[in-house]
């Protein structure tokens, strides 16, 4: 393994193969992202007309059962359909390459788990045009609301939303075996646990997450099926059910869902600060270890989200106990990235806006959900627009940025091309605005007491609605120079060479775009720690033969 | 770009002062904003709201200077530490630092553990005003004892919920009402019942919320302290007219409470207030009026519909 | 699933399957599995401990010795599925057939027994939460018996490729595994239905 040569005049691969069962795990990274973000934007627009219906108080945009149908549909396509699809996405381009890894442990398995996503989207949106219309009981769908069925067909859109969520359940336990296969068994040699970066670390941990918490929903939801469709009674108050039982399944997986979310971000996070402070990421072990502390805590706190559904006093004590926990690992977390940015060299590029306004959001979002953890508090606020509110921060305000900042950072590896700074920059200040005021004014509504998912409400509330609405259609605005960037970036963008951010890290040692098998058979040695920015030890053995050698395809690249 | 000032190993005297100094001024913004927070959240109309409305206060103040602490931070490296223009070389390598790991985990620890003491007591405190377990039917409250004297609620009040009305009854009284009527300062024991969902039993101004789940009984207690009129709202999504299922509570004087169940007694039953069904009725003229619903519950019946468009307080 | 002599190296060849991680993924797999059986055990115990009037009018309770036997079958199993690896590991291909055979026999009489059982209940599935969970318990699990059957089934023939299990077979290895898990489900479902009928 002395010098890596990788060819460079090979063929460039059609672009057909984004449309194909390909077993590539770049390209089925690529095909991921995009495809999430086609959801995102009609998940937005369902937002739109959410926000739109919203600006008045009456209810006299749409219909009222249009409205509800909307507003559960946003929430169902936002998440099993943009943000986990795109965090799969992200995972399944930076853990192979960020651990030397040729590719997935089950190439095969990943791209089902890929192709599954388009299957129960198309089967999400049919719903759309099923009688009846789709699901309106929220993407919590809670009993006995869930099993009405208005019109007793068999087909319904409940019916079919339980089975786009069964099949995006299935296709994220394919993909969580996947990945944590991968990180366990295919790390290049001489990476150990501790020379790990953060990244693959918050990605195990959101995936073992998704291995324990996913099955729960899945059981509760077979359960739901049958009640919808079959006349059983688990949730049927007449039949000796109990309604409150959903909830516990529901809450099991979908409270950890938001740290399966929020973790890789963290990833992120600790990714980004450490490139563009060009300092060492302040205690790594300690942000390592904090995900799984995460994850051990973000399993005995679902209780919290039903304060109000009469559970006893001393398990609501409990829960808020735990649930108020969490705040010191991610506490740990924050301060180790402040201590990164303290007298770094910072280079506000895109994607490192992307990540200081994330981080601006998640520590407001992190105080609100104290408060919503302390039981009198949440007694008040629950199921109010707070909730909303603090939900939004964390979910756009920091997951999502965090995700642009990704996309930004990575894009010129997997692309090859360079986005554009001022259109970044300007998607980056459209959406910080946009983001807080839209979410902001939700934390007044909810403390004056506006319920959430209403499709009308007391005239007191209309002022904060209405800068709410302003700043959701700013909001739906910066999506525009994203998609402009991206693409033209990939059309004609500047060349981008092998590590355009002097990055450290096995993916920055691969040519952009990497090979199809990343590495192939020149695995290098890793012998030091990621982020060793200033330290001046190679991450790598032959580290600068391997540059040396990417620089000049590099430069052969830009001659062409 | 002059150098930060904790760029020195000694640590300067002016470094130290201009701390302090910040540090005190974040301490006033948070005990304003501390102070602040009472005026975000609607009247308090019961012995329940000025507990929650004090711990609210807290967590905003201890916020606020966490957030502000954070943010000033941000503010101050991205200020000051930037890297200057074609300066591409690293920072001072800083791998991490045991001790400071320890303070910034101890710290966030203790703050946490001394909100949830307090929220503790809170609770406690609100237990004590009132059951908030809920009774399954399988051991109702008569069961288990029933309560202790000094609990005995001098009022009690059934509360039905449907698909989408509310319904007041006063069994006590023979009365029945789709506008909630209630005594100052008189503690009230409500049993709240649901026809068909799950719904969620919230008024704002007394800062209590409680969800009504069918097939049981539960017993919620409170004690108005205002009077003024207020609005109930269903909290827990019901279906199609969700945001319709509101009611008003009125808060009246002893005298006038006792004046209102004698003049309604005497009403005769009448259809009660339900905008749902209003609502389905235009909805059944159109064409295409939109996706499938459950319809609506006919309108209780009852001796007093009372209003829910008078102005309201909160 | 690949047929070629697994690597030494830490790095396969790039296209195919990775064989040696294969037994990783189901390990994995079959933890998350588990949490479905919690989820419905727990959801069980909840309703049962929370219900009014559990047994559905004209229902005595759940009848045990059949469902013994037929827990005995199953346990069994366990054992002649051990012994079949045990020939498979010393190379005995036919000791290996015989055994595995026996305990798809087993397997097959088990869901057999279960079908019996089911025909002859005076309960159906909308008979109450009594009804549905041990329908839903019973069945999934079934459900898990068949599939298990299946891969045995799967893997008798692959057995019969030549040289195809000439280094050991990690899909024997796996259904094993699986095998012995549908089986501990069954006994803690056992425990739940018919041992705990107060």
């Amino acid at each position: 393994m002395t010098s890596a040569t990788f060819p460079t005049s090979e063929p460039k691969p059609s672009w057909t193969r984004y449309f194909s069962f390909n077993t590539d795990a770049k390209v089925i990274g690529i095909q991921y992202i995009v495809l999430a973000f086609f959801y995102f934007l009609i998940g937005g627009l369902l937002a739109m007309i959410i926000r739109g219906e919203l600006i008045t108080p009456a209810s006299d945009l749409v219909d009222r059962t249009v409205y509800n149908g909307i507003y559960t549909m946003h929430g169902t396509i936002m998440l099993f359909l943009f943000i986990f699809p795109v965090l799969n996405g992200l995972n399944n381009l930076l853990i192979p390459t960020m651990i030397g890894a040729p590719d997935m442990a089950f190439p095969r398995l990943n791209a089902v788990a890929f192709w599954l996503v388009p299957i129960f989207g198309t089967l999400l949106l049919a719903s759309f045009f099923v009688p009846g219309g789709p699901a309106y009981s929220g993407w919590w769908s809670y009993p006995p609301v869930s099993i009405q069925n208005p019109l007793g067909h068999l087909v319904s859109g409940q019916g079919l939303w339980l089975t786009a969520v069964a099949l995006s359940g299935v296709s994220s336990i394919m993909g969580a075996v996947n990945f944590v296969t991968t990180i366990l068994r295919m790390r290049a040699p001489g990476m150990t646990w501790f020379r790990m970066p953060v990244f693959c670390w918050t990605a195990l941990a959101a995936q073992s997450l998704q291995l324990i918490g996913l099955p729960a929903l899945t059981g509760g939801a077979i359960m739901l099926l049958f009640d919808l469709v079959a006349g059983t009674s688990f949730y049927r108050p007449e039949g000796g059910g109990d309604p409150v039982l959903y909830q516990h399944f529901f809450w099991f997986y979908s409270h950890p869902a938001v740290y399966v979310i929020i973790l890789p971000v963290f990833g992120i996070f600790s990714e980004l600060f450490p490139v563009y402070s060009r300092k060492p990421l302040f205690g790594y072990v300690y942000v390592a270890l904090a995900s799984f502390i995460i994850v051990g805590l973000g399993l005995i706190v679902w209780v919290h989200h039903f304060f109000t559904s009469g559970v006893p006093q001393w398990m609501r004590n409990l829960f808020m106990v735990n649930t108020m926990l969490i705040s010191v690992p991610t506490g740990v977390k924050v301060f180790a990235w402040l201590g990164t940015l303290w007298r770094g060299k910072l280079r506000l590029t895109t994607p490192m806006l992307f990540c200081l306004g994330g981080l601006f959001n998640f520590v407001f979002a992190g105080i609100t959900g104290v408060m919503l953890a302390t039981v009198p508090v949440d007694i008040h606020v629950s199921n109010t627009y707070f909730v909303v509110g603090h939900f939004h921060y964390v979910i756009y305000g920091a997951a999502v940025m965090g995700i642009f900042a990704a996309i930004y950072h990575w894009f010129p590896k997997f692309i090859g091309r360079m986005p554009y700074e001022g259109l970044g920059k300007l998607h980056f200040l459209l959406t910080f605005v946009g983001a807080n005021l839209n979410f902001l004014p939700m934390h007044p509504l909810g403390l004056m007491g506006m319920p959430r998912r209403v499709s009308s409400y007391d005239p007191e509330f209309a002022f904060w609605n209405v800068i709410a609405s302003l700043g959701a259609f700013l909001l739906g605005v910066s999506i525009i120079p994203f998609l402009l960037n991206m693409v033209s970036a990939w059309i004609r963008g500047p060349i981008a060479p092998h590590n355009p951010w002097n990055a450290i890290g096995l993916e920055w040692l691969l040519p952009s775009p990497p090979p199809e098998d990343n590495f192939g058979e020149h695995v290098p040695v890793v012998i030091s720690r990621p982020y060793g920015y200033g330290i001046g030890k190679p991450l790598v053995e032959h580290q600068i033969e391997l540059e040396q050698a990417l620089t000049l395809a590099d430069q052969k690249e830009v001659s062409r | 770009m002059t150098s930060p000032p904790s760029r020195s190993p000694r640590i300067r005297p002016l470094a130290i002062g201009g701390l302090a100094l910040w540090v005190a001024i974040l301490v006033a913004v948070s005990l304003w904003m501390g102070r602040q927070a009472y005026r975000w959240l609607p009247v308090q109309a019961s012995t329940a709201a000025p507990l929650v409305d004090g711990l609210f206060s807290f967590e905003t103040g201890v916020g606020t200077f966490v957030f502000l602490g954070v943010i000033s931070v941000i503010a101050w490296v991205v200020l000051m530490h930037r890297a200057e223009k074609y300066d591409e070389s690293d920072a001072e390598p800083i791998e991490g630092n045991t001790r400071l790991e320890v303070i910034w985990t101890a710290i966030p620890f203790v703050l946490v553990m001394s909100i949830a003491f307090y929220a503790i007591r809170v609770n406690t405190s609100l237990g004590v005003l009132g059951p908030m377990e809920h009774i399954h039917l399988a051991n109702p409250v008569e069961d288990l004892g029933g309560y202790p004297g000094d609990r005995l609620p001098a009022e009690q009040v059934d509360v039905i919920a449907r698909q989408w009305s509310w319904e007041f009854r006063y069994p006590g009284s023979a009365v029945s009402s789709t506008e909630l009527h209630l005594a100052v300062d008189q503690p009230v024991t409500f049993r709240l019942v649901s026809e068909d969902v799950l719904h969620g039993f919230y008024i704002p101004a007394f800062r209590l919320k409680q969800d009504v789940v069918p097939g049981r009984a539960i017993n919620f207690n409170l004690t108005p302290t205002r009077e003024g009129r207020y609005r109930l709202r269903d909290s827990q999504f019901s279906g199609t007219w969700f945001a319709a299922n509101q009611a008003d509570v009125v808060v009246e004087s002893g005298e006038a409470h006792t004046a209102w169940l004698k003049q309604a007694g005497a009403l005769p039953l009448q259809s009660g207030l339900s905008d749902a069904v209003q609502e389905y009725a235009k909805r059944a003229k159109q064409t295409k009026p939109g996706w499938a619903t459950v319809p609506p519950a006919p309108p209780p019946q009852v001796n007093v519909p009372g209003s829910n468009t008078l102005p309201h307080d909160a | 699933m690949t047929s070629t002599v697994p690597n030494t190296a830490s790095e396969q060849p790039h296209g195919g399957e990775h064989p040696n991680h294969n037994l990783t993924g189901f390990i994995i797999f079959l933890c998350s599995e588990s949490v479905i059986f919690l989820a419905f055990f727990s959801g069980y115990a909840l309703l049962k401990t929370s219900a009014l009037n559990w047994l559905p009018p004209g229902v005595e309770g759940l009848e045990w010795q059949m469902p013994l036997i037929n827990s005995i079958v199953l346990i069994s199993s366990s054992g002649t599925i051990y012994l079949a690896e045990r020939a498979m590991a010393k190379g005995h291909l036919w000791g290996f057939r015989a055994f595995w055979l026996l305990t798809m026999v087993l397997g097959s009489y088990f869901l057999y027994g279960q079908a019996v059982e089911w025909s002859g209940l005076k309960f159906g599935l909308t008979s109450g939460t009594f009804g549905a969970t041990f329908y839903l318990l019973t069945g999934f699990h079934g459900l898990h018996v068949a599939t298990g059957v299946g891969l045995m089934t799967l893997m008798l023939v692959k057995s019969f490729i030549p040289g195809n299990y000439a280094g050991g077979e990690q899909g024997v290895q796996a259904t094993s595994l699986f095998w012995h898990f549908v089986d501990v489900i069954w006994i803690i479902l056992f425990a739940l239905l018919y041992v705990w009928q107060v």
